[in-house]
């Protein structure tokens, strides 16, 4: 559907590369000697809180920022220094930056434009993606009387006409309503995979990652936490941080004690955590840390001691219930864990509600326990504080 | 009832007032005036009489007096329109720092300090036969001869406008370009746009509100000015606004109300053309 490539020399390999990337700005460090992967024509969506050099990292792979140190390429063509024209490289803003004194069909044609194309051709080819996107009815219009719907997909046709190796996106989503937001999403996975090129799209959201990327890079301060594909960032979080972020989990921090090829933590309260495997560098005596999702959590009514618990089962108060349809997020109070979640089936819990209040013990099994790489700290607090989603 | 059908006006009102009572009433008078006729040794008598404007527009002088006028507007606008274009540029796009944009900008109003009349005058020192340049220019050995047109001269008129209303174009310019959301040019650059083509295709479009509000200051300055001319030309050349002072020295009101007439139309018919150019409200609700 997509003519030949017009850039300048530019074809091929989607792939790209950031070797030891660093980005500082004045005295602030938004990027930290990044090394990252994106393998060709992926669905790849970088995710952390604001302010974590996720749109940095976008802007520096566009072209709109250079990088103080490092090197990026793109299909292994070295890019520093190039117009975003010369790396085959679109990028969709995230307020959409339509040109206000252009029209729709204008406006997707200014690429066109800018080479030199004749003004009838370039209205023709404008027109042939306006319908690629639904839109040819409007392309008379002016930004200003478009939805933001419609604003975006004049966006998406206006960084596509450029026929780039890769889409980079800044928030795309986040300018729409729940309802847009999930059906924009729906077609965007859906463009991915019909074009075969690589996506990249910033965003804060955790589900939206999940549900789009092929590989989620999760970031905090400069930092990739951890990348990989979506359901290993979910069910197998390397660090504390990467397992609040994306939710879904509840970190267990204690001393760390070595069992057989498993790993115990005690906490200072006296729970008792196990897991069947451990970490290489889990050390006996000191702090470490382990997950466990919230959806494998059993609840039962009646507290308990730590210690008459026996493993992998904590007591503690419901503070708060949240009907969620399918399940149900009952959120406990137990000493030395904070923001205690599980997760019950809309099933069981109409076998047996809960109420705030309600002494509780909740329960799960050893082999659902996920070894972390590191001992939890302070500094990992969870930006979205309690871990929405 | 009845209050809520007058209220509205009641609103309207001090408005109104004002309006009415500085711009309609004295306007009333002009033109009114500019019918009667001016007698020797008596000075203005009320009449219905064309004769004033048959008196000006078949004068000579009236047409070389526009004429410059005009000649000398137009310049004016074309030099402060570039360089308010670009100096708000600068402000807006180049330096990223607000802080130093503001400062700069307050430098830019420097000159503002002082008045209008300090201000012409020192180009004097400056442009005159011994002055700065003359001097800087006979010592480097490029002339030997002091260029005489430096001073008292059209060139020094346009110099003198250019330096008292180009911050009346910096500033509406540099008010629509500060709303240009950065990203267009951003998006312009991802869609291969060189520097250049960011600036004719996305920041003048733009920018015309900016460039129209600033055209109708400096219109509306220059046309009216009789100042700068005579001072600055040295009594060379004359404007538009010097042949009304120069009746309303002889008492001639009604010849210099016709005057002013004539000039009222003339700039209202340039601000149109130049509202006609540039739809201002459309593009500021934009």
């Amino acid at each position: 559907m997509l003519k030949p490539s017009e850039s300048p020399g530019v074809t091929g390999s989607g792939e790209i590369r950031l070797t030891g990337v660093t980005k500082r700005f004045g005295e602030t460090v938004a990027v930290r000697a990044i090394d990252l992967t994106i393998p060709h024509g992926s669905y790849c969506c970088l995710v952390g809180p604001s302010g974590c050099g996720k749109t940095t990292i976008l802007r520096m792979i566009a072209g709109h920022e250079q990088p103080t140190e490092g090197d990026i390429r793109i299909g292994g063509d070295p890019v520093v220094g190039l117009p975003p024209v010369r790396r085959g490289t679109a990028m969709m803003f995230q307020n959409y930056a339509l040109f206000p004194h252009l029209n729709v069909r204008d406006n997707v044609a200014f690429y066109l434009k800018m080479r030199g194309v004749a003004k009838a051709e370039r209205r023709a080819r404008a027109d042939e993606m306006l319908a690629r996107v639904q839109l040819d009815h409007l392309a008379d219009r002016m930004p200003a009387q478009l939805s933001g719907g419609q604003q975006q997909r004049v966006a998406l046709a206006r960084a596509l006409i450029t026929n780039p190796r890769v889409l980079l996106l800044d928030e795309p989503l986040s300018a729409l309503d729940e309802f847009l937001r999930l059906r924009m999403r729906g077609e965007l996975k859906g463009l991915q995979n019909e074009l075969g090129i690589t996506f990249v799209h910033v965003t804060h959201t955790q589900p939206e990652a999940i549900a789009l990327a092929d590989m989620v890079v999760v970031m905090d301060h400069g930092r990739i936490e951890q990348a990989g594909p979506a359901e290993e960032i979910f069910a197998r979080p390397r660090t504390p941080y990467v397992a609040r972020f994306m939710g879904g989990q509840n970190v267990l921090a204690g001393i760390a004690a070595r069992e057989g090829g498993g790993l115990s933590l005690t906490t200072p309260e006296g729970w008792v955590f196990h897991a069947p495997a451990t970490h290489p560098e889990a050390r006996d005596g000191q702090p470490w840390a382990m997950a466990i999702r919230r959806d494998r959590i059993a609840l039962s009514r009646g507290a308990g001691e730590p210690g008459a618990l026996g493993p992998n089962a904590v007591a503690g108060t419901v503070t708060a219930t949240e009907y969620q349809g399918t399940f149900v997020k009952v959120s406990l109070e137990v000493p030395g864990l904070a923001g205690f979640v599980a997760n019950i089936p809309d099933h069981a819990w109409f076998a047996e509600r809960f109420r705030p209040g309600d002494a509780v013990t909740a329960r799960w099994q050893g082999q659902d326990v996920h070894v972390l790489d590191r001992a939890d700290s302070a500094g990992d607090a969870d930006p979205y504080g309690g871990g929405e989603h | 009832m009845t209050l809520r059908r007058i209220l509205p006006y009641l609103q309207v009102a001090p408005l109104t007032l004002v309006l009415a009572l500085f711009v309609v009433l004295p306007l009333g008078l002009v033109v009114a005036v500019s019918f009667w006729r001016f007698q020797f040794l008596v000075g203005p008598v009320p009449d219905f009489t064309l004769q004033n404007y048959v008196d000006l527009l078949s004068s000579e002088t009236t047409w070389r007096l526009y004429l410059s006028t005009v000649k000398f507007t137009l310049i004016v606008l074309a030099i402060t329109a570039v360089l308010g274009f670009w100096i708000s540029y600068f402000l807006v796009f180049h330096v990223r720092n607000l802080l130093t944009a503001i400062a700069l900008f307050l430098i830019c109003t420097v000159p503002f300090w002082t008045s209008n009349i300090i201000r012409m005058i020192s180009w004097r020192p400056v442009l005159g036969k011994e002055g700065l340049i003359n001097q800087a220019l006979m010592k480097l050995g490029l002339i030997d001869q002091p260029l005489a047109w430096l001073l008292f001269s059209d060139f020094a008129v346009v110099v003198a406008y250019v330096h008292l209303f180009t911050l009346f174009m910096i500033v509406p310019i540099f008010n629509a370009m500060a709303r240009i959301d950065k990203s267009l040019l951003e998006a312009a650059v991802d869609a291969g746009a060189s520097r250049l083509d960011v600036v004719w295709n996305v920041v003048l479009p733009l920018s015309r509100t900016g460039i129209a509000l600033g055209a109708v200051f400096v219109v509306t300055l220059v046309m009216g000015d009789f100042f700068v001319v005579i001072v600055m030309s040295g009594g060379l050349s004359g404007s538009a606004t010097s042949g009304i002072y120069n009746d309303v020295q002889i008492q001639n009101y009604p010849r210099a109300a016709a005057n002013a007439v004539i000039l009222l139309a003339i700039v209202l018919m340039m601000a149109t053309a130049i509202f006609r150019v540039v739809d201002v409200r459309r593009e500021l609700v934009r």
